[in-house]
């Protein structure tokens, strides 16, 4: 980053490839949307470049990075909201009915499994359903693998409330996840 | 403890952020009660699905991409912080420019184009006074009496001088000195012929 800072391209280059796998998959389990995530992914290293002088030596890179990717993520989710309505209260339980229906479909046999890749799926929109300020942290936790600590730092929260708010997330992801954990467990 | 406490603590016992009292008691307590026991596995098994979700695939060139727009968003950048409208200080020295103008032209005696302008100041003259040489008729003396003297002793006279309201063959003459402004009050300044016999006649604007 300090070769960034001073205007190496290649070293910007090279920080993209390091960093770009974790920032796409960030953005794209907090939206569940992949053909969004690729240009929020490119937008998150922009800022980073354009950024490059305001970033701390000392700081932990990272941090600062998914600092940008999850603000950028939650941006996008409000002017969803906004714009259309996409998660709206409706619409959410939308998602949620739907979610449901998918996962406790009374029409498949005992003996029908999900394959694995309709069961990714199926949490893939679980996690959607789950309100913004719970998902950011829950994704940064679970599937980022972040400190409690880094994450209150990057969303600018206290350590208690990232906890709070990650156990608030796994219970609601628990309670949608519930009927297709039992079918799993009974096959 | 009950279980409402047991499954509170959840989510440090995944974590191991639990202390070795906690982790005994939780432990036991999963011993006696299969609700909770249950009830743990089902959160264990959410949060094991949602880390093991793959990981989402990168579309190739994406450092390419992001520097040629980190390039064009140097050049140009779409978010400049908002700073002071730049006409505020041209606006500024304009008006100041004009008030020193102002200013020096008032300190240099020279009167501003606007209060020259004849259209805008309509002149209050007042009345002429009309001096008659001795071998003039007779009349009155005042210009006003001149203007509703006997039609027969000015008629024959207005018919010579048609552009002029006045009696050219008598000796009249207008004293119209230029008006000096000075401190936005107009003073006349009188000179009179000395071979003019007549009062004076002053016009004040």
């Amino acid at each position: 980053m300090a070769r960034v800072a001073e205007d190496d391209e290649r070293a910007f280059s090279e920080l993209v490839r390091r960093f770009q796998g974790r920032v796409t998959n960030l953005i794209t389990r907090v939206l569940n949307d992949r053909e969004c995530s690729d240009d929020l992914a490119q937008e998150v290293f922009v800022r980073v470049f354009v950024h490059r002088r305001n970033y701390r030596r000392g700081s932990k890179f990272t941090t600062w990075l998914f600092t940008i990717a999850a603000n950028l993520a939650k941006n996008e989710i409000r002017r969803r909201v906004r714009k259309r309505h996409w998660f709206s209260l409706d619409a959410l339980q939308e998602i949620v009915n739907d979610s449901a229906i998918q996962l406790a479909d009374p029409t498949e046999g005992q003996e029908t499994v999900l394959q694995r890749e309709q069961l990714q799926e199926a949490v893939g929109r679980a996690i959607a359903t789950v309100p913004e300020k719970y998902r950011v942290a829950l994704v940064l936790r679970d599937i980022e693998g972040f400190a409690y600590e880094e994450i209150g730092q990057m969303l600018r929260i206290p350590g208690g409330t990232v906890r709070s708010r990650i156990n608030r997330a796994r219970g609601m992801l628990k309670r949608k996840l519930q009927p297709l954990l039992r079918r799993e467990g009974t096959s | 403890m009950n279980c409402g406490d047991a499954r509170r603590l959840f989510g440090a016992y995944w974590d191991d952020e639990i202390t070795l009292a906690e982790r005994d008691w939780l432990e036991s307590h999963f011993a006696s009660c299969a609700a909770c026991r249950g009830e743990y596995e089902t959160f264990a098994r959410t949060v094991e699905l949602v880390g093991s979700l793959p990981r989402a695939e990168v579309r190739p060139g994406l450092d390419e991409r992001a520097l040629a727009r980190a390039r064009r968003a140097t050049a140009a950048p779409d978010r400049l912080p908002v700073g002071t409208p730049r006409w505020i200080p041209v606006t500024a020295t304009a008006s100041l420019l004009a008030i020193a103008a102002t200013m020096t032209l008032q300190w240099m005696g020279i009167a501003p184009v606007a209060r020259l302008n004849p259209a805008r100041t309509t002149p209050a003259v007042t009345q002429p006074v009309l001096v008659h040489s001795a071998d003039a008729p007779a009349t009155s003396a005042s210009g006003t009496d001149a203007g509703t003297a006997a039609p027969e002793t000015l008629a024959p006279v207005a018919g010579t001088v048609p552009d002029s309201l006045f009696d050219h063959s008598a000796d009249v003459e207008f004293i119209l000195d230029p008006v000096k402004l000075r401190k936005g009050r107009a003073h006349t300044v009188l000179r009179l012929n000395p071979d003019v016999q007549g009062e004076k006649a002053v016009i004040t604007f």
